[in-house]
């Protein structure tokens, strides 16, 4: 009742027309259904891409944050280096020693603990055969400071000093029972000239960029013994713990203020893990922002493809424009009708996206045994795009329709 | 009292490039309320012309238009399309069903596209397709009717908004002459029992034989 109708009529009109017209939507798509599906198809796979960019995504970011969460955040990795030099003849033969560096660090009231260790190349040999893996002198903190579990027998201690012991790391501990098919632990290892009695078996390590060795593949021995080993046995790498909300900068200028003072030709870097996390964040972002895009771009085309088949269906059904003008339909009637139609194909195809899309995430994490995750934002944000597509590409075609001239669309087969 | 449909003067010229085609050249004709009058005239004559502008399915290029009183020449698209959906009804010569609704949903249309609750317009649908003789075949599709049975329900259509006046474009041009007879029986019963104002479009001298009035067109003038 459009002429008697008031403000509330008005508005019960609306809804009583908008659920009518989803109706007639879907009556229409049911019809020609396999051009329906098909636009479908473009949109859900629009969708399902950036869903599952999105998230895969996020789902790597996450695991290569974990191996720094297991570490935790409190670490700031010291390496002391040459300072690059035009005269090369000046390479210095100092470094600092064991009693320097814990004087270096045990001066500053905000570090809790420090682990220096030394790594050496030298051959490693088990009854005969030789092994790849490196020798890394360490401090009994160690094992507690960067997490390494010992499965079986003890890990280096302070008492040991230049004692011939080791703790072997998991993988070679592997390869040397394939090799004796006897258990190592107890028996001697080789490294250079000297032997080595093993003492303990480290757990599986999980790799990470902050320690620069490999834990796995590598014996542990007492820092002392290391430097006893070989004159390349230099301390050039120590590992600091902090106190919670510790000032990093502070002490990053304090370390290097410290150890100039002993060897004044050599450069200090300091990574913080904090400021890694901070990093990889940053480059995640990246990341993230990046397959989104490409994602869209798919997402685009399948909205391209819902354009091209509404154009279709308007120039296909132009009789029934021209009857439903005859009978009295408004422009903005032929135009909702189109345009519900094109939005309703993108609401189907942007819920099937998304499921879709999860599953598609899920099949990744269990395929790189990543732990699955569940993400608000990609999905939500999947959906509002592919329905904001159905209305852009949707409009279009939906106003060319209401354009028409009821005559001619009438005269038109 | 004041005729239905008052048109003064109208012209209607399609301008197609340089060349003008003048279709309608200052047509005078009056309607009463409650008459029923065929235009007869052949093809190219401006008869179809003068009833898309009576429609308003057209603009007219000059002249005057009134409609119950009210001058309606210059009345913008939406306006258009409430008159048509209010005070119009229309039946064509190939019924112009759409294909996917059924019998009573066709009939349903103009009701839904003034805004009437599902449940009346299904009420008022039902008593219009009883009165026209197709109530069995309410839930069938056009391509399932007959060509008679399509066309009573495209005057159902043109009924059920109770509109003043019903405009038939060549009612049985797609009827074999017993369709056609009950068809224009339908129209004439529709004149005469309810006073219903219906204007007939056709170049069919048997059709307009049945009709009280008749108006001829020739050359875009009323002859």
């Amino acid at each position: 009742m459009r002429e008697k109708g008031g403000d509330v009529n008005d508005s019960e009109d609306m809804f009583l027309k908008l659920t009518a017209h989803i109706k007639e939507a879907l009556l229409n798509l049911s019809s020609s259904k396999l051009r329906s599906a098909l636009a479908l198809l473009g949109i859900l796979v629009g969708t399902a891409s950036v869903v599952a960019m999105v998230s895969g995504g996020q789902l790597a970011t996450n695991e290569a944050l974990k191996q720094f969460k297991t570490l935790g955040t409190d670490l700031l990795a010291v390496s002391i280096n040459d300072v690059p030099n035009d005269d090369q003849t000046s390479h210095s033969e100092e470094s600092l020693t064991l009693q320097q560096v814990m004087a270096v660090t045990q001066t500053e009231g905000q570090i809790r603990d420090v682990a220096p260790y030394t790594q050496l190349y030298n051959p490693i040999q088990y009854n005969g055969h030789t092994l790849n893996g490196a020798v890394l002198g360490v401090t009994e903190n160690f094992a507690k400071i960067v997490h390494v579990n010992v499965v079986r027998g003890r890990f280096i201690s302070s008492l040991d000093r230049y004692s011939p012991f080791c703790v072997v790391g998991h993988q070679l501990y592997e390869q040397m029972k394939a090799i004796s098919f006897v258990d190592p632990l107890g028996k001697q290892i080789q490294v250079g000239s000297d032997f080595f009695t093993i003492v303990g078996v480290a757990d599986a390590w999980p790799d990470n960029s902050f320690v620069y060795a490999n834990i796995d593949s590598a014996i542990l021995v007492p820092i002392l013994a290391s430097t006893a080993l070989s004159k390349y046995a230099e301390i050039n790498n120590f590992i600091v713990q902090l106190v919670p909300n510790a000032n990093i900068d502070m002490i990053t200028h304090h370390l290097q203020q410290a150890v100039q003072h002993y060897v004044p030709n050599k450069r200090l870097y300091v990574r913080s893990a904090k400021e890694l996390i901070t990093s990889m964040g940053k480059q995640s972002k990246i990341l993230t922002v990046f397959l989104g895009l490409i994602g869209s771009i798919s997402l685009i085309v399948g909205g391209i493809g819902v354009m091209n088949i509404m154009l279709v269906s308007v120039v296909e059904r132009r009789r029934e424009i021209g009857i439903r003008l005859a009978v009295g339909a408004r422009r903005v009637d032929i135009r909702s009708l189109f345009l519900i139609e094109a939005v309703m194909l993108s609401l189907v195809g942007g819920i099937s996206g998304v499921v879709v899309g999860i599953v598609i995430e899920y099949i990744i994490a269990f395929l790189w045994h990543w732990e699955f995750m569940w993400f608000f934002w990609p999905p939500v944000i999947g959906f509002s795009v592919s329905v904001a597509i159905g209305i852009f590409f949707g409009f279009y075609p939906a106003h060319q329709a209401s354009q028409l001239d009821p005559i001619e669309a009438l005269r038109s087969d | 009292m004041s005729a239905l449909i008052s048109l003064e003067n109208i012209t209607k010229t399609y301008v197609t490039g340089e060349s003008e085609f003048h279709a309608l050249k200052g047509v005078d004709f009056q309607l009463q309320s409650g008459e029923m009058v065929a235009i007869m005239g052949s093809s190219g004559s401006g008869k179809s012309t003068l009833m898309n502008i009576m429609g308003f399915l057209d603009h007219c290029t000059t002249g005057r238009y009134c409609f119950s009183g009210r001058d309606v020449s210059r009345l913008k698209d939406d306006e258009l399309a409430a008159i048509r959906n209010q005070k119009v009804g229309f039946v064509f010569q190939s019924f112009f069903l759409l294909p996917r609704l059924n019998a009573l949903q066709n009939v349903m249309l103009p009701l839904f596209y003034r805004g009437e609750e599902e449940s009346s317009a299904k009420l008022k649908a039902l008593n219009i397709l009883e009165k026209v003789g197709v109530r069995d075949f309410i839930t069938h599709k056009p391509n399932q009717l007959s060509g008679g049975q399509q066309q009573r329900v495209a005057i159902a259509r043109a009924l059920v908004g109770n509109p003043e006046v019903i405009f038939a474009d060549e009612p049985t041009g797609s009827l074999d002459s017993k369709t056609s007879h009950d068809v224009m029986q339908l129209l004439i019963d529709l004149n005469q029992q309810e006073q219903r104002t219906i204007v007939i479009i056709t170049h069919d001298k048997e059709i307009s034989f049945m009709c009280p009035r008749v108006v001829t067109m020739k050359d875009g003038c009323v002859a």
